[in-house]
């Protein structure tokens, strides 16, 4: 790891009075499966938080849902004062694109595309010059240890390299909200190890906020703070207290 | 060979939706080439100077039959072309599921059994509906008696019909019988030796064709004329798969490495990453661009020169009926075979969509709107299709300019065949269009589940 | 590492040249970092009982100054011993001591919420993970840090996996225990 001081500092409590991201009585049917039967959740600014629970709990639909990739059935997602539940497709696209990252288990790199296009993506679809995109995908590739790679596509990458391109992919734009579904799913313990480390160091740094769903509890103790989905509701941490003396 | 048989039905009835897509498209394909097959012999049956109400009296002389049969025949190319597209439908997953089969403990054997029947039964049952309108059809149309070799003829149609399926498929399937751990499709085999029998084949065949033409010194005949043309096909479809192909390379080298455009750097990227799909998805377009350019010139010199002889007498309005009914048959075999293979187009563009829904739905979720992953498809066609598409307008004008020339025609035409490639270019864009839809449907998030 | 032999622990210390006491004591705190630390009064009993079995001996005193303090030094048996201590298999978990699991039987008994209980031991073994992965994350942490984090973590894990199971059985487990 690079050794820049960390600026990590837990989260004091006068500062979690405006959640970046707030989710509140969340439900989804898939087919015949209720796989939210009421979630609530609040991600404050700069924090870690990660979500876990057994598969087939709900994490990723309820990751779904608070990035705007899913419409939840009930409930509402607030993102910087607007309802991402009622706003349209398009505008959902644009921010997912532009204040939001996303990194999932494998697949969101574009298998022919080397990994400096694949980071300067989203910069393209901005609007950026090649050139200009190209010297900043360059720079976020250094940050997550990738330099050296840049002509690689992502079938001749090893996975943990193919995870740490897609985590500069996600933070290129200088997103608020990262969601991380399973970063390390398919990675052995040690890439596994060196993708988290270097999400939590690259989010601290930045302030930006991460929403980590994960069954392993050694990929949620990278996080600042923690809530166990069980069933489609949030069932331990923090905020399922505050639902308990609601 | 009974065991085989039932895992082959448990198999296709268990499969997916998207096999049962293919097991259409294929029993489609199969019922075409049964019908242009029924059609052929039909034809070809009957025999010396007769008179039929059809076609302005087209089918009454046997040398103007000997063509009919030719232009039925050469239609089974594009077919060809469409059941190999269908064949590729859901290939990965097929693959995966026979390697598996292999894990399982099927002999190699076993399992090429199994494939080959998976084929041959969709291609049966296709073989089968049409033959059977087929001869109903024929038997009313002819009104006479079809003699037994008639007869004989429609049953080898629709029995080589699925063998033939059956032996494409076995061939197709070599890879994964013999590795139980599945063919890796990233890693592309060298398509060296293939390329070179392509091209080899034709070309001898053209050589022995010229050689019997040259050596029996009696003009066209009968049987090496068609050969000659049926090679000539070949070869020119070979070409063009191979100008596709270098062509789509070069463009998407060149593209990706310097545009700033997103949805040009996606699709220049594919086409750099894997030319020859998209050359093997338009070679029969090619192929009938080549055709329908040299056949609309040809035509129009032709009915000029029927119209206005420049020596004797004008013909008679029953000759002029005839030579314009002769010529607009062979134009709509020509559409057809256009139908046809940009339907392949539009099966290749789908199927490809398929299977990369899951990237698909990732991209969108990561925010990459639809409309660039929309137009980086339509890209991926149009790109090396535009170049390909000039050359065939070049191939087929040197088809209707050496016949002009031959003719000693009076005025040769420019504009209305140099249409026909910008003709085929928009439907080539349009049958990509037609997987818009299904792209919508493949970036739902619920892709996303899995893997 | 509660149950880790002493003895064979400083004897390796002592394998690297002859120490006094505290030198002693600080060189094992810094080598192993998440372990409990060394009382003083452990490392001075230890030395004398490895001085009476001959597998260790006085050096000589030595002042620098301050106090007079006792240098040790391995003997040949000493050494001997030690490289037959690390050739050894450590008995791959002789006694199941679990106490979450005494407790969880317990609450049963007692009609208690093991539920409850389990719930929030999760919560402080989470806790006590991400401080765990925050020392072997800070900047400049070093692999003895990183190793010995990650042992703890590992277990910890462990034990969390174990009570996820359990509390998903929690029924059939009351049923059984109130059963007998």
């Amino acid at each position: 790891m690079s050794s820049t001081p960390m600026s990590s500092t837990p989260m004091s409590s006068t500062q979690k009075t405006v959640p970046v991201l707030a989710a509140r009585g969340l439900t989804k049917t898939h087919g015949r499966t209720q796989a939210l039967r009421g979630a609530s959740v609040e991600l404050r600014p700069g924090e870690i938080l990660a979500v876990t629970g057994t598969s087939g709990s709900g994490k990723s639909t309820l990751l779904h849902c608070l990035a705007g990739i899913v419409r939840p059935d009930e409930g509402s997602v607030v993102y910087a004062e607007q309802r991402l539940d009622q706003l349209p497709e398009q505008r959902l696209s644009e921010l997912r694109r532009t204040e939001f990252g996303v990194v999932f288990q494998f697949g969101q790199l574009i298998p022919e595309l080397t990994a400096l296009d694949n980071v300067a993506l989203p910069l393209l679809l901005a609007g950026a010059s090649r050139k200009d995109s190209h010297e900043r995908a360059g720079e976020w590739l250094e940050r997550f240890g990738v330099r050296g790679q840049e002509e690689l596509r992502p079938g001749e990458m090893s996975g943990g390299q193919a995870q740490r391109v897609s985590l500069a992919r996600a933070l290129i734009t200088g997103p608020k909200v990262v969601f991380a579904d399973e970063p390390t799913g398919a990675l052995d313990s040690l890439a596994s190890e060196g993708v988290m480390a270097a999400l939590a160091h690259t989010a601290r740094e930045s302030g930006t906020a991460v929403l980590l769903v994960t069954h392993d509890a050694q990929v949620a103790a990278y996080a600042d703070r923690e809530v166990e989905l069980r069933d489609g509701v949030v069932v331990s941490g923090a905020d399922a207290v505050v639902e308990m003396f609601r | 060979m009974r065991a085989d048989l039932r895992l082959a039905l448990l198999l296709t009835r268990g499969s997916d939706r998207r096999e049962w897509w293919r097991v259409m498209l294929t029993a489609v394909g199969a019922a075409f080439a049964t019908g242009l097959g029924f059609a052929a012999v039909a034809v070809a049956s009957v025999e010396g100077q007769v008179s039929t109400s059809y076609f302005h009296g087209l089918l009454n002389q046997p040398g103007q039959r000997a063509g009919v049969v030719v232009t039925l025949l050469l239609l089974w190319v594009p077919v060809l072309g469409f059941l190999g597209q269908c064949a590729r439908i859901g290939a990965v997953h097929r693959d995966r599921r026979l390697a598996r089969l292999r894990l399982a403990g099927a002999t190699p054997k076993q399992v090429r059994h199994i494939a080959a029947l998976e084929a041959g039964l969709a291609c049966l049952l296709g073989a089968v509906v049409a033959a059977v309108f087929s001869a109903l059809l024929m038997v009313n149309l002819l009104q006479q008696r079809l003699p037994p070799a008639a007869w004989g003829g429609f049953a080898l149609v629709t029995f080589a019909v699925p063998r033939l399926a059956v032996v494409v498929s076995v061939v197709a399937l070599r890879r994964v019988v013999a590795s139980p751990l599945g063919w890796v499709r990233r890693v592309r085999p060298g398509h060296g030796r293939v390329a070179t029998l392509t091209l080899v084949v034709p070309a001898v065949l053209v050589g022995l064709a010229a050689l019997l033409i040259v050596m029996r010194s009696t003009g066209p005949g009968a049987t090496s004329f068609p050969l000659l043309v049926f090679s000539a096909v070949a070869l020119t479809g070979a070409g063009s798969v191979a100008v596709a192909g270098i062509t789509a390379r070069a463009i998407g080298k060149r593209l990706a490495a310097r545009t700033g455009n997103p949805a040009v750097l996606i699709a220049a990227e594919r086409l750099r990453a894997d030319p020859w799909a998209t050359a093997r998805t338009n070679a029969a377009v090619l192929l009938v661009a080549v055709v329908g350019v040299g056949f609309v010139g040809v035509r129009q010199i032709f009915l000029h020169s029927v119209h206005h002889p420049q020596e004797g007498l004008p013909h008679s309005p029953e000759d002029l009926a005839f030579y314009t009914t002769g010529a607009n048959l062979a134009g709509a075999a020509v559409l057809i075979a256009l139908l046809i293979s940009v339907g392949g187009l539009a099966v290749g563009t789908a199927e490809s969509l398929a299977t990369r829904r899951r990237g698909l739905a990732a991209q969108a979720a990561a925010g990459v709107p639809q409309k660039v992953l929309g137009r980086a498809l339509l890209l991926e066609t149009a790109l090396p299709l535009a170049p390909a598409m000039l050359l065939a307008g070049f191939g087929g004008a040197a088809v209707y300019f050496a016949y002009g020339w031959v003719v000693d025609a009076a005025a040769i035409p420019i504009l209305v065949p140099l249409l026909v490639p910008v003709a085929v270019y928009a439907a080539c864009l349009l049958a990509a269009a037609t997987s818009l839809p299904l792209l919508r449907r493949s970036v739902h998030p619920a892709e996303l589940r899995f893997a | 590492m509660v149950a880790m032999s002493t003895r064979h622990i400083l004897l390796g210390l002592l394998a690297g040249g002859p120490s006094h006491g505290y030198d002693l004591k600080r060189r094992h705190d810094e080598r192993f970092p998440q372990a409990r630390p060394l009382a003083y009064g452990q490392v001075y009993t230890t030395l004398q009982r490895l001085v009476r079995d001959g597998l260790a001996e006085v050096d000589g005193t030595d002042s620098d100054g301050g106090p007079e303090r006792t240098l040790y030094r391995s003997t040949d048996d000493g050494a001997k011993e030690l490289v037959a201590w690390t050739g050894e298999i450590t008995p791959p978990a002789p006694f199941v001591t679990n106490e979450i699991f005494a407790k969880v039987v317990c609450a049963i008994l007692a009609s208690a919420d093991p539920a409850r209980y389990l719930s929030t031991q999760r919560a402080a073994h989470m806790a006590r993970m991400r401080e765990l992965t925050a020392v072997k994350t800070a900047p400049g942490a070093d692999l003895a840090t990183v190793l010995s984090a990650d042992y703890a973590l590992n277990h910890l894990d462990a034990d969390l996996r174990w009570m996820t199971t359990t509390a998903a059985r929690l029924t059939t487990l009351t049923a059984e225990v109130d059963g007998a």
